[in-house]
């Protein structure tokens, strides 16, 4: 049958025997669906929410937190049909070969998989972000032919690099994935999506070797079971954590957490604002670096200073994205800067025009950072989480001597100069803000010691339980995650469609 | 009607007088303005830096910015570094040298090459 179904319209203890339960209807799990459209497997889509938001689906992912402030875990994520690509910027760019490497100055980095495993995959979903013509930096020199020369940098360890948008049209912002592909998936007749149905516990076999079925339940207090030969958890980076911690009736930790690596390494992209003030010498930059630019290709471009491989490995340093904001002012220190630099480098600095600039930053990867379990319990009777967030110092001095780079690199080219806002940590926390990736908690690793899922995303230990989505990141690189987590969603789709066949 | 060299119809050779004194004194004031006021150029007492301080081309400003150099400050010392790097070298070329070589100092969070930050920091200081 091929059909968004109510769950709340199902007879009570209904049970499914799909071949495939997805777990969560957002941009991993309707990716996933797609994929494996028009196969032979028999496939449900199980997502918690409707079609638009509910405040009462979305008080199940409340929580709590200590350590440094983040957002609350019930605000940087949605719970309806297309998840928080519902409230997604639209940002777009591909990891970084040297993200999936491991890195002796990165503790605890290094993929199974490297970026080539992706490339095949990219291409796909770029078209499932709808981010039009694959541009970024194989061919943005083509973006400043056409719309005017970008801000020389001298040589050293930043360049210019690109996002990519998905596509706005008309009043609707970037795909949001449940209502974008909702007749795509009514179309696939192997793939039925119940709507308003909680999984609220993964029950392995009694050897936990495998997943034996599924609960599942209504807020409305209807219970069904599935018993599918696989399954996928694509609940996001906090909630694939909850529904394995909560399943601990056979595996006494958690399912997956023989290790106690389950909702450990937790990250995000900090995104402080206002990091610095660029100034530009010769006066306005061009649009593309403060506002999306439309290509004549239909690509939306904006430009961002990213990091090089030489740099990160000679300053053993990370990634980090580093955007132009508004026109910012200068005080009359900033001014005194300005002219006695300009007259130093013998530059006409007459016309000079300054730029606040913000960032995307990686964070190091630390086990302390964590979701965990607690005593409170949601309307569904789950365990609901805790998060530990935590930033280290080192964080934000390795982006601050990426900054330092860029200022250099600007005087060199004698195109500009940089001002750096912040010097202390409290001062980096009071502007800081989150890009609400939910990264890490369930990370992939070639040893079974070090990592929750395979290279496939197939949970160590166990021979029918995929994890997909950005929890699977072991290190997150500062590019944001959708793109990305949907090429390795894809890629987990072929590897299903051998296994499952 | 003609006139003779050196006339002309409203006055003579007193007139002429007249007025070349008085360009010669408007002259002198200037020169005084000049010399002796901050009206049109900024003058500064003599220090045993005016060498290095003669590469700044708006002293005042570099002062501005100098005042924001935190910390010590040997201006004897700072002097004696800045002639090492200056050398017969041009300021523009001292400047560009520290940005290759990394020399970068920050001062209130600008990353400003090493030389910019010195002989800044020394016009504030003298």
């Amino acid at each position: 049958m091929s059909a968004f179904l109510d769950a709340r319209t199902l007879p009570d203890r209904t049970v499914l025997t799909p071949d495939l339960a997805i777990i969560g209807g957002g941009p991993t799990g309707i990716s996933l669906a797609l994929a494996l459209a028009h196969t032979k497997l028999n496939i449900v889509l199980l997502e918690s929410g409707g079609m638009n938001f509910d405040p009462r689906v979305q008080s199940l992912y409340a929580g709590s937190e200590s350590g440094v402030p983040y957002t609350a875990l019930e605000a940087g994520r949605l719970r309806f049909m297309g998840g928080s690509s519902n409230h997604w910027g639209g940002y777009c760019r591909p990891l970084d070969e040297i993200d999936f490497e491991a890195r002796d100055w990165v503790p605890h980095s290094g993929w199974p998989i490297g970026r080539k495993h992706l490339a095949p995959y990219y291409p796909r979903a770029q078209q499932l972000v709808e981010a039009g013509p694959w541009v970024y930096d194989d061919s943005g020199a083509a973006v400043t032919a056409a719309k005017g020369a970008a801000l020389e940098l001298g040589k050293g360890g930043l360049y210019t690099s690109w996002f990519q948008f998905s596509k706005t049209r008309d009043s609707v912002l970037p795909t949001y994935f449940g209502h974008r592909y909702e007749a795509d998936l009514k179309a696939a007749r192997n793939v039925t999506s119940y709507l308003h149905v909680n999984v609220t516990g993964i029950r392995l076999a009694a050897d936990a070797r495998r997943v034996d079925r599924l609960d599942l339940a209504t807020l409305e207090g209807k219970h069904f079971t599935v018993k599918p030969r696989f399954v996928v958890l694509a609940a996001g980076g906090m909630e694939n954590v909850r529904l394995l911690l909560a399943s601990n009736d056979v595996m006494t930790a958690g399912v997956g957490n023989q290790n106690d690596l389950v909702g450990r390494f937790f990250a995000d992209n900090p995104i402080p604002r206002d990091v610095a003030t660029l100034v530009s010498f010769a006066g306005p930059l061009a649009q593309y670096y403060g506002a999306n630019t439309t290509m004549d290709n239909g690509a939306i471009m904006r430009a961002v200073f990213s990091t090089t491989r030489h740099y990160c490995e000679s300053q053993r340093n990370v990634g980090s994205l580093t955007t132009v904001e508004p026109a910012a002012e200068l005080d009359e220190a900033g001014k005194a800067a300005v002219i006695t630099t300009a007259l130093a480098l013998g530059v006409d600095a007459s016309n000079a025009r300054a730029y606040s600039l913000g960032c995307g930053m990686e964070l190091l990867p630390d086990p302390d950072r964590r979701l965990t379990l607690t005593g409170d319990k949601d309307a569904l009777g789950m365990p609901r989480l805790k998060l530990h967030m935590t930033i280290a110092d080192e964080d934000f001095a390795l982006y601050r001597r990426t900054l330092a780079e860029l200022g250099r690199q600007l005087l060199a080219s004698r195109a500009g100069m940089l001002r750096i806002s912040y010097s202390h940590r409290d001062e980096w926390m009071k502007a800081m803000d989150w890009g609400h990736h939910h990264l890490g908690t369930t990370r992939m690793s070639a040893d079974p010691k070090s990592g929750v899922v395979d290279a496939d995303g197939l949970v160590h230990g166990l021979g029918n339980l995929y994890v997909a989505g950005s929890s699977t990141f072991p290190t997150c690189g500062a590019s944001n995650p959708t793109l990305n987590l949907i090429a390795l969603t894809l890629r987990l789709a072929d590897h299903l469609k051998t296994v499952a066949a | 009607m003609t006139f003779l060299k050196g006339q002309n119809p409203q006055g003579g050779p007193a007139r002429r007088t007249m007025i070349a004194a008085l360009v010669a004194a408007a002259t002198a004031a200037a020169l005084g303005v000049y010399r002796f006021t901050n009206l049109m150029v900024k003058h500064y007492a003599p220090t045993p830096y005016d060498d290095l301080l003669a590469h700044l081309t708006d002293r005042e400003q570099a002062a501005r910015l100098g005042a924001k150099v935190t910390g010590a400050f040997d201006a004897r010392r700072e002097a004696a570094t800045l002639r090492a790097a200056l050398g017969s070298r041009t300021f523009t070329a001292a400047a560009t040298a520290d940005i290759a070589a990394g020399r970068m100092t920050e001062v209130d969070g600008w990353v400003l090459p090493q030389t910019v930050v010195l002989l800044s920091a020394l016009a504030s200081r003298v």
